[in-house]
């Protein structure tokens, strides 16, 4: 091996150490930082001269450019990371100035039940910018997992759990303490109806409670409620500790795209699955509720790059498996017939 | 330290015993005795497994439990294929391997069963972590192999296959691909889930650590052939020492007060 190709190794072989390095030492920085880290100057020499050495390399070595499945691993490498530089927040800039195209990284924006929205505000310049097209939120929604859960602790540290279904029971203290579910609520609500307080279901809100029955020997049961959403909400008196827990299944906003006051899109996003237009991806993010009603927080991000590192991706995985396991198993395939070729003949 | 007192647990430890026994009875040099109870250790795993997947109705891969679990399971059938195809010796290394995954599931990590949070509800969660077990127990068998290397053996104990060297490199080039594509489709439902296809986060960091660890090990060997054994041998150390960081940083992550971590 000549000199040059040489030293061209040693340079890979030193990039590859001192990226691993450099992943393990950031892993200690927590994601803000090992993300601006990253995105540094000094690290965008180092994204740089590594595209460079893959593309020296693929040039002196010929194996890297005959060889189809090593083709494609170096070049799927240099794929992803020119992706990734196009799509990061210098990218963008870059493309501004070079290109005119002014697209916002990445953002969040929030949308009341009913409205439509272009704003977005981006965190890393703590500053507002607008989408070239509004996004109308008809709808927003959590499912939850049914049943919902009851735990109950005890006074002497034991505790159970049951589903939220009226008629099961956890009983503790070798029991001595039986709480049993009387009734669930979607919405509780409570009335005075003479001298009396009467529990009773509103259709349509949401305030979901379970009317439990605390049972101890030579006592009368006493009647609680347990609300989810307080669970701090408790009778100071009381000897066992109840909370009621709904584990939520999916966050749901239906969206609409509004462009020139046409609606061009829709889509019911939901976490892990997002809606793709105008060169953005709008993800569901977070939720919240004002005076104004509920609304949803979307994170919006640029799609720029992504293409590359989807390709980069792809490539890189098709030589991998073609170099390790394609040659072998063919290898082995052909083993095969030759061996049944000798038996047979 | 947690004794499970359910049938799930008596499955686990019932495993355990039959792998660290077929483990002892293969050093001891009685083979067939030895494959027999790492069988009988498999279908106890299998059992463990399916039993937890009727248990939590969705595919057991969601906590460290459960991955563990899954490690315990896949063992057997890759020391099978490793023997069988590519003719690499070692099962007591394997079944060794078994049971020091199943410890962990057994005694320290909880099994109480949890419902999928919105993030994990996506179809690319599950081939994500499974092929990343798979190449885990691939490199796992390498780091056996060049342990054998470094201590000088010959193809590995009763093995009549390839010495520990090239086993180390075949074991390696198996396990590459998986860890790629685990790496790639962890990336892909980073992107759907959470709207980035790499988040910085300390475990993303370390898995791309580990991946990069096994790239440099290409590398050093083309450059280098096998007129280096033992530092190719390093390599491979490395590599699993990275990859059991990044496999238990969340715990290990307890040791840094003050650090960012999340739970699996
Ligand atoms: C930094 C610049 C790089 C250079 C100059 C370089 C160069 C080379 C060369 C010359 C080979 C030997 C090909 C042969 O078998 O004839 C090779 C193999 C290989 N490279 Fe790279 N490489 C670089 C970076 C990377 C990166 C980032 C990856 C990540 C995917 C990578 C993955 C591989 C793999 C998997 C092999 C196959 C090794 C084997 O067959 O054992 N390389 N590289």
């Amino acid at each position: 091996m000549g000199r040059f190709r040489r030293s061209v190794l040693w340079a890979a072989l030193l990039a590859i150490l001192l990226l691993t390095g450099l992943s393990i030492y950031s892993a200690f920085l927590g994601p803000e930082r090992a993300q601006a880290f990253f995105n540094s100057l000094p690290l965008a020499v180092y994204w740089f001269a590594l595209i460079a050495l893959l593309a020296v390399g693929i040039v002196v070595f010929r194996r890297l450019l005959r060889v189809p499945a090593l083709l494609l691993m170096h070049l799927g490498s240099i794929l992803v990371v020119l992706g990734a530089m196009w799509g990061s927040n210098s990218g963008h800039a870059l493309a501004k100035r070079l290109l005119g195209i002014d697209k916002i990284p990445e953002g969040q924006m929030a949308i009341l039940e009913g409205t439509q929205e272009n704003r977005v505000f981006v965190t890393d310049s703590n500053s507002t910018r607008e989408l070239p097209f509004f996004v109308r939120l008809r709808d927003f929604r959590m499912e939850y997992y049914q049943p919902g859960q009851l735990s109950v602790r005890s006074e002497t540290g034991q505790s159970g759990r049951v589903p939220a279904e009226a008629g099961q029971t956890v009983s503790l203290d070798e029991g001595r303490v039986a709480v049993t579910i009387r009734r669930v609520f979607q919405n509780f609500r409570m009335d005075l109806q003479g001298d009396e307080r009467v529990a009773y279901d509103l259709p349509g809100g949401s305030n979901p409670a379970l009317e439990v029955a605390i049972e101890k020997p030579g006592e009368p049961p006493a009647r609680r409620y347990v609300f989810e959403r307080a669970p701090g909400h408790e009778n100071p008196n009381d000897s066992v500790r109840l909370s009621y827990f709904r584990a939520v299944r999916d966050y749901i906003s239906e969206l609409e795209i509004v462009q020139n006051g046409k609606v061009v899109a829709a889509k019911h996003i939901e976490v892990n699955h997002p809606l793709h237009y105008g060169g953005y991806h709008l993800y569901q993010h977070s939720y919240g509720q004002d005076k104004l009603g509920e609304y949803t927080v979307l994170m919006v991000v640029s799609d720029s790059g992504l293409n590359l590192v989807h390709s980069g991706y792809a490539m890189l995985l098709a030589g991998v498996f073609w170099h390790f396991w394609g040659r072998r198993i063919l290898v082995a395939l052909q083993g095969r017939r030759t061996t049944a070729g000798e038996v047979a003949g | 330290m947690v004794i499970k007192d359910t049938i799930q647990g008596l499955f686990i430890y019932l495993t355990i015993a039959a792998y660290a026994a077929a483990f002892v009875t293969m050093v001891l040099g009685r083979r067939r005795t030895g494959n027999l109870l790492f069988v009988a250790g498999f279908l106890a795993a299998v059992l463990a497994y399916v039993y937890r997947w009727y248990d939590v109705r969705h595919v057991p891969l969601q906590n460290l439990f459960e991955v563990f679990l899954f490690l315990g399971v896949a063992c057997y059938p890759i020391s099978w294929f490793s023997g069988r195809v590519l003719r690499i010796g070692g099962p007591w290394a394997d079944a060794l391997i078994g049971a020091i995954v199943l410890f962990p599931a057994g005694f320290v990590f909880h099994a109480e069963p949890m419902q999928l949070p919105p993030a994990l509800q996506s179809w690319l969660f599950a081939p994500h972590v499974m092929v990343y077990m798979l190449a885990y127990v691939f490199m796992a068998k390498a780091m056996f192999q060049a342990i054998a290397q470094l201590a000088g053996h010959g193809p590995a104990v009763g093995a009549t296959g390839l010495a520990p060297e090239p086993a180390t490199y075949e074991l390696i080039a198996i396990g590459f691909p998986l860890l790629t594509l685990g790496l790639i489709l962890g990336s892909w439902w980073g992107k759907l889930a959470w709207g980035n296809y790499w988040g910085w986060d300390p475990k993303e960091m370390w898995s791309l650590a580990s991946w990069l660890v096994y790239v440099g090990y290409f590398h050093w060997r083309y450059m280098f052939g096998t007129k280096r054994p033992a530092a190719n041998s390093l390599w491979a150390l490395a590599g699993m020492a990275v990859i059991v960081i990044t496999l238990l940083w969340v715990n290990l992550s307890r040791l840094f007060p003050g650090l960012h971590s999340y739970a699996t």
